[in-house]
C-alpha cells in the first residue's frame, strides 16, 4: 500500500507540475467534439445519441493518450526500472498506474462533458449526474485495458502505433455498451432501459482489471 | 562460515549467438567488496543486471542471499541498492522529491529526513529543491548515489560509480563506499580500469572474453617489448 501511495502521489506531483497529459486530453477531448459537431447533419446532431457518442469518441482517444503517458514517464532515465528494481511488488504498481490513468482520463471527461453540454444544446440537469458513474466505469475499463496493453508494447517498436491497434478493438464492446448506457441516462430513460449495457460495462472493467492485476508483473519485467 | 551474498554458478549470457559471459563461478561473502574491471562490451552491466534481477541468464545461475536472481520477491529487493548508466531519477521532480520517493518505496522508516541526511552525505544539500533536470552530469551521478544507498542496502550493485565525477565526487564515492563495507554491506562494483576504482579497496577481478578472473596486472607495453628483444637476442 505504501508503494502504492507512493507511486500514485508522484505521478500526480509530476502532473500537476507539468501539465503535460491534462492537457493534451482536454485539448483532444475538445478537438474531437469541434470535428464531431461540424461533422453531423445538425438536424440530427443535437440528440441525447449523437452527444453520448461524441463523447464516448473523446473518451477513447483521451483514454489513448493519458494511459500511454503514465507509462512513457518511467521510461526518462531508465525510471521504470527503478520502479522493478524497488520492493514494490508489481500488482501495486500496475494498481499506482491504472488509478493515475484512470484520475486524468476523469479529469479529461469532465471537460468534455461540460464542451458536450455547451455543443449539443443540452441542460446541466440531473440527467448528468446519471451519465457519471457510466462514464467512470468506462474510464475504469480503458485505464485498466490501455495501462495493461502499454505496458506491453513499453519495449515494442512503433508502440505509439501498436496501443491504438491493439486496445480499440479490444474496447469496442464497451464502447458500444458505454453510449447506449450514457444515451439512455441523457435522454431521461428509466434505470431498466440501461441496465443490461451496465452490467456489460462493469463485466469489462472486472475482468480487464484483473487481467492487468495478474498479468502486469510478468508483461512488465525485463528479458 | 557465512552464507554467500552472491553466487553464481556457471552462470553465462548470450544476445543472440553472441556469448557475452561464460561460466562464470563466483562467490561474495557478507561484507566483502569486489571490483569487476572490462572494457567496453565485456559483460560487466550484464553481470550486474543478472544479479539484480533485471535480466536472466542464458545458462547456469546466480543466487542473492540464496535466492535465484530470476525470482527476487519484494523481501529480496529491498536488500539490494544498484546505481547504474542511468540514473532512475525523474527529472521534473527536485533531488529531495526524488529521494524522498524512494525512501517511501523501500519503506524507510523516516523518508523526509533520510532524503536530507543523504542529501548532506552526497554534498548537495544547496540544491536539495532544485529539479534533477537542471543537474549536471556529475550532481546527478551523486544523487543517484544516494538513491542506491539511500535505504543501507546489504547489497549494492555499482556500475562505473566513478564516472562523470570530479576528483572531489570521486573522493566522495569512495568514502561512501568504504562506509559501506565497514558497516557490513557486500559491494559488486564495475570499472573500465584499475585506477577508476582502486581508491575503493575492494578485490579485483576482470572479464577476459567473458570468464572472469582474478586481476593480474598487466606488463607495461616497453617492459614487455624490452623482454621480448630480450628474449630474440637483439
Amino acid at each position: 500500500m505504501a508503494a502504492f501511495t507512493a507511486i500514485l502521489r508522484k505521478d500526480l506531483r509530476l502532473e500537476l507540475r507539468s501539465g503535460q497529459s491534462t492537457i493534451a486530453l482536454v485539448a483532444l477531448a475538445l478537438l474531437v467534439l469541434v470535428v464531431l459537431v461540424f461533422a453531423l447533419d445538425p438536424a440530427v446532431a443535437r440528440g441525447p445519441e449523437t452527444a453520448a457518442g461524441a463523447l464516448w469518441v473523446a473518451l477513447v482517444f483521451s483514454g489513448m493518450l493519458g494511459a500511454t503517458r503514465v507509462l512513457t514517464a518511467e521510461s526518462e532515465n531508465g525510471c521504470i526500472r527503478g520502479l522493478l528494481l524497488s520492493p514494490a511488488d508489481r500488482a501495486g504498481l500496475y494498481a499506482a498506474k491504472l488509478a493515475a490513468a484512470f484520475i486524468f482520463m476523469m479529469v479529461a471527461e469532465a471537460a468534455g462533458v461540460v464542451m458536450m453540454v455547451l455543443f449539443f444544446n443540452l441542460e446541466f440537469d440531473a440527467a448528468m449526474m446519471r451519465v457519471a458513474p457510466v462514464l467512470a466505469l468506462g474510464a475504469l475499463g480503458f485505464a485498466s485495458l490501455a495501462t495493461l496493453l502499454a505496458a506491453i508494447t513499453s519495449r515494442a517498436r512503433a508502440s505509439d502505433l501498436m496501443l491504438p491497434l491493439l486496445a480499440v478493438p479490444m474496447y469496442v464492446p464497451a464502447l458500444i455498451a458505454g453510449v447506449r448506457a450514457s444515451a439512455a441516462a441523457l435522454s431521461g430513460a428509466p434505470f431498466s432501459a440501461a441496465r443490461d449495457w451496465i452490467g456489460i460495462l462493469i463485466a469489462f472493467d472486472v475482468l480487464f482489471v484483473t487481467a492487468g492485476y495478474l498479468l502486469f508483473e510478468h508483461v512488465i519485467a525485463e528479458e | 562460515m557465512a552464507a554467500p551474498v552472491v553466487e553464481t554458478r556457471g552462470l553465462g549470457k548470450s544476445y543472440g549467438l553472441h556469448p557475452v559471459l561464460r561460466e562464470l563461478d563466483f562467490r561474495l561473502l557478507p561484507g566483502r567488496g569486489a571490483a569487476v574491471i572490462g572494457g567496453n562490451g565485456a559483460g560487466k552491466s550484464t553481470l550486474l543486471a543478472i544479479l539484480a534481477g533485471l535480466s536472466s541468464p542464458s545458462e547456469g545461475s546466480a543466487l542473492i542471499f540464496g535466492a535465484d536472481s530470476r525470482r527476487l520477491g519484494p523481501r529480496y529487493r529491498r536488500r539490494i541498492g544498484m546505481l547504474a548508466h542511468r540514473s532512475y531519477l525523474y527529472p521534473n521532480l527536485t533531488a529531495r522529491e526524488n529521494l524522498e520517493f524512494y525512501a517511501a518505496l523501500y519503506g524507510v522508516a523516516d523518508a523526509p529526513a533520510a532524503a536530507d541526511a543523504w542529501l548532506g552525505r552526497v554534498g548537495l544539500e544547496a540544491s536539495a529543491d532544485e529539479r534533477v533536470g537542471a543537474f549536471s552530469r556529475g550532481m546527478e551521478q551523486r544523487l543517484a548515489a544516494a538513491r542506491a544507498m539511500i535505504a543501507e542496502p546489504a547489497l549494492l550493485l555499482l556500475d562505473e560509480p566513478f564516472s562523470s565525477l570530479d576528483t572531489d565526487g570521486q573522493s566522495l564515492m569512495a568514502k561512501l563506499l568504504v562506509a559501506a563495507l565497514a558497516r557490513g554491506a557486500t559491494v559488486v562494483a564495475t570499472a573500465h580500469a584499475v585506477p577508476e576504482i582502486e581508491r575503493a579497496e575492494l578485490d579485483l577481478y576482470e572479464i577476459v572474453r567473458g570468464r572472469m578472473l582474478p586481476y593480474k596486472e598487466k606488463e607495461p607495453e616497453e617492459v614487455r617489448r624490452g623482454r621480448l628483444r630480450t628474449l630474440l637476442g637483439r
